[in-house]
């Protein structure tokens, strides 16, 4: 196991470093001087300096030195200024992945929540009515843009009803606990609607094919009580793919957290790598982006470890 | 073979009874997230919402209304235009004029003509720790203008000042290299603490580095006005608290908290909860969206909609062999509605622009030509230009190239995306092909405008009261790969009469003659419309109904800097 | 059948009315009216105008049909390219399989709107393709790229799946015995098999594609003013929402209405046609 471990850290320390290179190249493609933006911006440096530095690193020099001296920063931590904020770019970043963090994680255990139970529910009579409608739920679910979705809540609850304030993360000269959990009704809200049918079709198509094993059978004829069958055997089986397509889809949540954040002025990561990009504020977007990646591989390799740790039958060489 | 039903509570009613069983703390989470919170705050205490950051403090270093508009509670210019728009003194004691004779013409080697100003500080201005403000500090000020390292914003103002010498501590004398009608105008001089900054000054390339303003912003002797800065947290809110060494009257509001919040929802959230009291015109809430406010919640604020100089017009490139010609140019005036525009996307806040002088200007004249919206006209202009109407509804000349043109604007800005929308479609009635190609602001105007590559360019000029269009509309201030990229005039305008008027309004003294030149130069400007002239933007500021003596100024000037007026209304002076 | 005839109906019906509909209405509605703007439903404007007072319903099927199109087209481009991905993988197996596939979970893993965005925000001039940037249709280029760049994957996994199982099949063997090359092979026997994987996919990610559209537009990085696109009708439905929340329900309530029919659709067609394929 350990040695699996390993190897899957070296790869993924691989992808992260081609990704690195990928989207320093992309960032090279970005309209205007980026090369210049990126030097500039740090406000420590007079005009001589950026002008040495900018002839060190310029766009006129070979993408692969350019690379190579801005991986070496990197490597120390220094991953250059932000423009919009005349910060080092990792102090802006690193406030705001705790933001991000209690908005899709708190989305996430709501979504799940609801996900889980309503899908074991639906599994246990496929084809009837109450399965049916959590059918088209959870289709209307996934096929809903998540952004329209946000406007909907912002008008009944912000505007119409007046009761949830339609942006931000806190009133400010507040920022008590309350005030924050206020703001975070309609951001969770609209995270957890949006990711959740996924996750009900897939714990209901679970649970289907576990309560059709064998096992399960056997533990009925046994006499076991319904909710031990279902809650005892069946879902611990369907809970093992369900936890890790769970994980696997973090990608998918950090990208429906940007487009929340966006609709809220909630300041997380995603909104902050959005503002980034629009704003040429490449040092910012460029740090963004690894950091982003570097948390979906590392939930991948979790989901891959809890796999295993789960399944006896899994046996990874 | 039928499977056992075994007796299983549906979820439905698990859930009910589940709330049931816990209904005291449903209830205590369901008030705690829904019961409006009510942010206690002193009434000696104003909260004020912007939507930027200042990026330094630094009085003389980057151009940020945001810094402005803060530093205009802590401190005084010179001199500056107040709300009628009239230059008056502010840490001076006399406005400089030939009559008092505190103004002489200087001749100057080369015929040319400048002229010396003497001002007197103010007896009673000390900087916060006491410190009193002295000829010291502005021969300090003058320093660091003029030494190209700082890398002050303005430079221009400190090479017009030939030299300043000191008579005693609080007069000094000034050379000006040309004597020009605003002579007294010393708005934009800064005065630094040179007490506090000459060691920041030491090396002077690194002063922007190390200006106590940005490593000690709460230094108390940084400051000379009503209040001074007593805390900071960067990109959220600055803390200001009366100064006691203030010389005019005692402000009402013991403490200021100025709070930045981008995001013009939150912005909206935060005045609706009381986490601030007021939104600031300057730099707050677009006009629709605080047109859209004040439909909602009208009653429980106050919005003032301040008619300003913001000048928002559409370049013509001359170079475009199709906007060349001046029957062109009218006839794209003519197809568009700027009325209606103005009517119902901005409630006939903005009053729609004849030239670039608003109509507040005391030099403002309205006996231009005027192009009220009449497409008949254009068409009959664009038809005798030869540009003949096709099949498909578009024109086209002999040569049968068709009527198309680009326009440009920043990107984002979804009421100028409208605009466009609007101007678009009103062009295409009359035949006008026209493209929309968005760019962001930086590309816009760091590169598209001053390389000159657009067809027309639809953007605001921020301008002051009597602001002579030197840099945008002389014809030796268009911008080229010769002269760096030099001057504004980006629609390449090249009339020598423009010249000649441009050159005699600046030293005109006499108010008469001045503003004949000016009435003939918005003349010549609509005649030849170099640029489309689209309308004056007005700032809106949101009160609360309880906050007296906020005078919007109308210029770039904020309104802060009479905060020394703003109080709370007594009780029965309502309105 | 409902299942399958609903939503194919409904799509039908969607594709109709965006072809037609604006012919009918004519350009009229087009026109911007700033006397009536935001205006509520009314016999001239049957679900009222938009901020600058354009013809709502006009917008709604101009709209459309950019979505519309999009989607379709991308989904086919994405459809081609995954094909080709899922083919190769299913056939050849082994290291080229396992490779094929793994950068497949890696696309399908990557976070990936924040990359979307950094690719819609490139300067096309930098990449050589002027002439494309300065078209009017620039944005709609772009936006179909783009959107193809990541829409392959669920297409790819499908056909690689039946590409695997039809591999052992006698008509394949066969046709390896006489010598056959593994391109002619794969292309001349096995992929004229997988029309039943490909429809089934291709049918599940238009869904996905029209969502990813419209979020890419909304941002304002996919189709640009004054083409109309359901995202981007939405752009400014944030600042307008208390005075015209229907120029937010609409575009909305359609896309919503595209995808599910899509979904319900592709569904269907999955326990028809390939009821071994890889659940969603």
């Amino acid at each position: 196991m350990t040695r699996f471990v390993l190897a899957r850290l070296v790869q993924m320390a691989a992808v992260l470093v081609v990704m690195s290179f990928v989207i320093y190249t992309l960032i090279g493609l970005m309209p205007g001087d980026p090369i210049d933006v990126m030097v500039a911006s740090d406000p420590h440096l007079s005009t001589a300096d950026a002008a040495r530095l900018k002839a060190l690193y310029g766009l006129d020099q070979p993408l692969a030195r350019r690379y190579l001296a801005w991986g070496e920063a990197a490597l120390r931590g220094d991953f250059g200024y932000s423009r919009l904020y005349q910060q080092p770019a990792l102090a802006v970043l690193l406030p705001r992945l705790g933001n991000t963090a209690i908005l899709m994680g708190t989305s996430f255990v709501l979504a799940l929540g609801v996900a889980l139970p309503l899908g074991i529910a639906a599994s246990r009579n496929p084809g009837s009515a109450f399965d049916r409608a959590v059918n088209l739920i959870a289709l209307g679910f996934i096929s809903v843009p998540s952004f329209w979705l946000a406007l909907m809540l912002i008008f009944v609850f912000a505007v119409a009803l007046g009761l949830l304030p339609a942006g931000g993360i806190e009133t400010v000269g507040d920022g008590g606990v309350a005030d924050r959990a206020r703001h975070l009704v309609l951001p969770v809200a609209t995270l957890a609607l949006a990711s959740m049918g996924g996750y009900l079709r897939y714990m209901r198509a679970a649970m289907i094919d576990a309560l059709a094993q064998d096992y399960i059978r056997t533990a009925r004829a046994k006499g076991a009580g319904e909710a031990r069958v279902l809650l005892g055997h069946a879902l611990r089986n369907a809970l093992i793919p369900v936890i890790t397509v769970a994980a696997l889809s973090f990608g998918s949540l950090f990208s429906g957290a940007l487009v929340t954040e966006t609709m809220f002025a909630y300041p997380g990561m995603g909104q902050l790598i959005y503002e980034a990009v629009l704003g040429s504020d490449y040092n910012l977007a460029l740090a963004g982006l690894l950091l982003a990646t570097a948390m979906t591989l590392v939930a991948n390799l979790g989901a891959d470890i809890a796999y295993a740790a789960a399944d006896p039958r899994i046996a990874y060489r | 073979m039928v499977q056992p039903r075994r007796r299983w509570r549906s979820s439905g009613t698990v859930l009910l009874a589940f709330i049931r069983r816990h209904s005291a703390w449903v209830a205590v989470l369901l008030s705690v997230l829904f019961a409006v919170p009510a942010v206690a705050r002193p009434p000696d205490e104003l909260a004020i919402g912007i939507t930027q950051y200042p990026s330094t403090l630094n009085p003389v270093i980057d151009e940020m209304v945001a810094k402005t508009y803060v530093l205009g509670m802590t401190r005084r210019p010179l001199t500056v235009y107040d709300a009628d728009w009239h230059v008056v003194c502010m840490l001076c004691v006399t406005l400089p004029s030939f009559e008092n004779g505190l103004a002489q013409k200087l001749d100057l080697p080369g015929g040319k003509t400048g002229v010396r100003l003497t001002y007197t500080i103010r007896p009673d201005a000390r900087w916060g720790d006491g410190v009193p403000v002295t000829t010291k500090d502005v021969l300090f000020s003058d320093a660091v203008g003029k030494d190209p390292r700082t890398g002050v914003a303005d430079a221009e103002l400190y090479r017009r000042i030939i030299a300043i010498r000191a008579v005693d501590d609080k007069t000094f004398v000034m050379d000006i290299d040309k004597l020009t009608f605003d002579y007294a105008d010393m708005n934009d001089f800064e005065i630094l603490p040179a007490h506090i900054e000459a060691a920041a000054f030491a090396n002077p390339e690194e002063y922007r580095f190390r200006t106590a303003y940005d490593t000690d912003p709460t230094n108390p002797g940084l400051y000379f006005g009503p209040y001074r800065i007593t805390e900071l947290s960067p990109g959220s809110h600055i803390v200001l608290d009366r100064n006691p060494t203030w010389w005019g009257p005692k402000p009402y509001f013991r403490r200021i908290v100025v709070w930045t919040i981008e995001n013009t929802a939150a912005l909206e959230a935060n005045l609706l909860a009381h986490g601030i009291d007021m939104v600031a015109g300057e730099l707050g809430l677009s006009l629709d969206e605080a047109l859209a406010f004040e439909k909602r919640h009208g009653r429980d604020f106050h919005v003032i909609y301040k008619p300003g100089l913001t000048y928002e017009h559409v370049d013509l490139n001359l170079d475009n062999p199709i906007l060349a010609e001046r029957d062109v140019r009218r006839a794209l005036l003519y197809a568009i509605d700027r009325a209606a525009i103005s009517a119902s996307l901005f409630a006939g806040r903005d009053p729609v622009a004849n030239s670039f002088v608003p109509p507040l200007d005391w030099v403002y004249t309205d006996d231009v030509p005027h192009y009220d919206y009449d497409p008949g006209k254009a068409a009959a202009l664009l038809d005798a230009a030869g540009w003949r109407v096709g099949p498909d509804g578009m024109r086209r000349n002999s040569g049968g190239q068709s009527l198309s043109l680009e326009l440009a604007t920043t990107s984002g800005d979804r009421t100028r995306e409208l605009v466009e929308e609007v101007l678009q479609s009103q062009w295409r009635q009359v035949g006008i092909d026209v493209h929309l190609k968005n760019q962001p602001a930086r590309v816009l105007f760091g590169d598209t405008l001053t390389q000159r590559k657009f067809d027309m360019a639809m953007y605001a000029w921020i301008s002051a009261p009597e602001n002579v269009p030197r840099s945008m509309l002389r014809s030796d201030e268009i911008p080229d790969a010769a002269n760096h990229y030099a001057g504004e005039n980006f629609p390449g305008f090249r009339d020598p009469e423009t010249d000649r008027l441009i050159d005699a309004i600046e030293v005109e003294l006499d108010r008469g003659k001045r503003e004949a030149l000016w009435h003939r130069l918005q003349r010549l400007f609509a005649e030849e419309l170099p640029s489309l002239p689209l309308y004056f933007r007005a700032e809106a500021f949101v009160l609360p109904p309880w906050l007296d003596g906020v005078t919007p100024t109308g210029n770039e000037y904020p309104s802060t800097l009479w905060i020394e007026n703003w109080r709370r209304a007594m009780p029965g002076s309502e309105g | 059948m409902t299942m399958r005839k609903g939503p194919a109906l409904v799509l039908t019906a969607l594709a109709i009315a965006v072809t037609a509909g604006p012919m009918l209405i004519g350009q009229a509605g087009a026109l911007v009216d700033l006397r009536h703007r935001l205006a509520g439903p009314s016999l001239a404007h049957p679900l009222g105008t938009d901020e600058i007072g354009r013809d709502l319903l006009l917008r709604l099927l101009e709209g459309g049909r950019v979505s519309l199109l999009v989607g379709l087209v991308a989904a086919l481009a994405a459809a081609g390219f995954g094909t080709a991905i899922g083919l190769v993988a299913g056939y050849r197996g082994g290291r080229i399989d396992a490779l094929l596939m793994r950068i497949t979970d890696g696309v399908i893993a990557l976070p990936l709107l924040p990359l979307l965005i950094v690719l819609a925000a490139l300067d096309p001039r930098k990449l050589g393709l002027q002439g494309l940037a300065d078209s009017d249709a620039a944005s709609l280029y772009r936006i179909i790229i783009l959107v193809a760049l990541v829409g392959w994957t669920t297409v790819a996994r499908l056909v690689r799946g039946a590409a695997l199982s039809l591999r052992e099949r006698e008509f394949v063997r066969a046709a390896v015995s006489l010598g056959a090359s593994p391109l002619r092979i794969m292309l001349v026997h096995i992929l004229p098999n997988l029309a039943s994987p490909i429809i089934v996919a291709t049918t599940l990610s238009v869904g996905d594609i029209i969502l990813l559209e419209s979020v890419l537009s909304f941002l304002g990085l996919g189709v640009a003013p004054p083409l109309a696109s359901w995202g981007n009708m939405l752009t400014g439905a944030q600042e307008t929402i208390a005075l015209a929340p229907q120029l937010a329900l609409y575009p909305g309530l359609l896309i919503l209405l595209t995808v599910v029919s899509c979904n319900l659709l592709g569904d269907s067609l999955q326990q028809a046609l390939d009821p071994r394929g890889a659940r969603r």
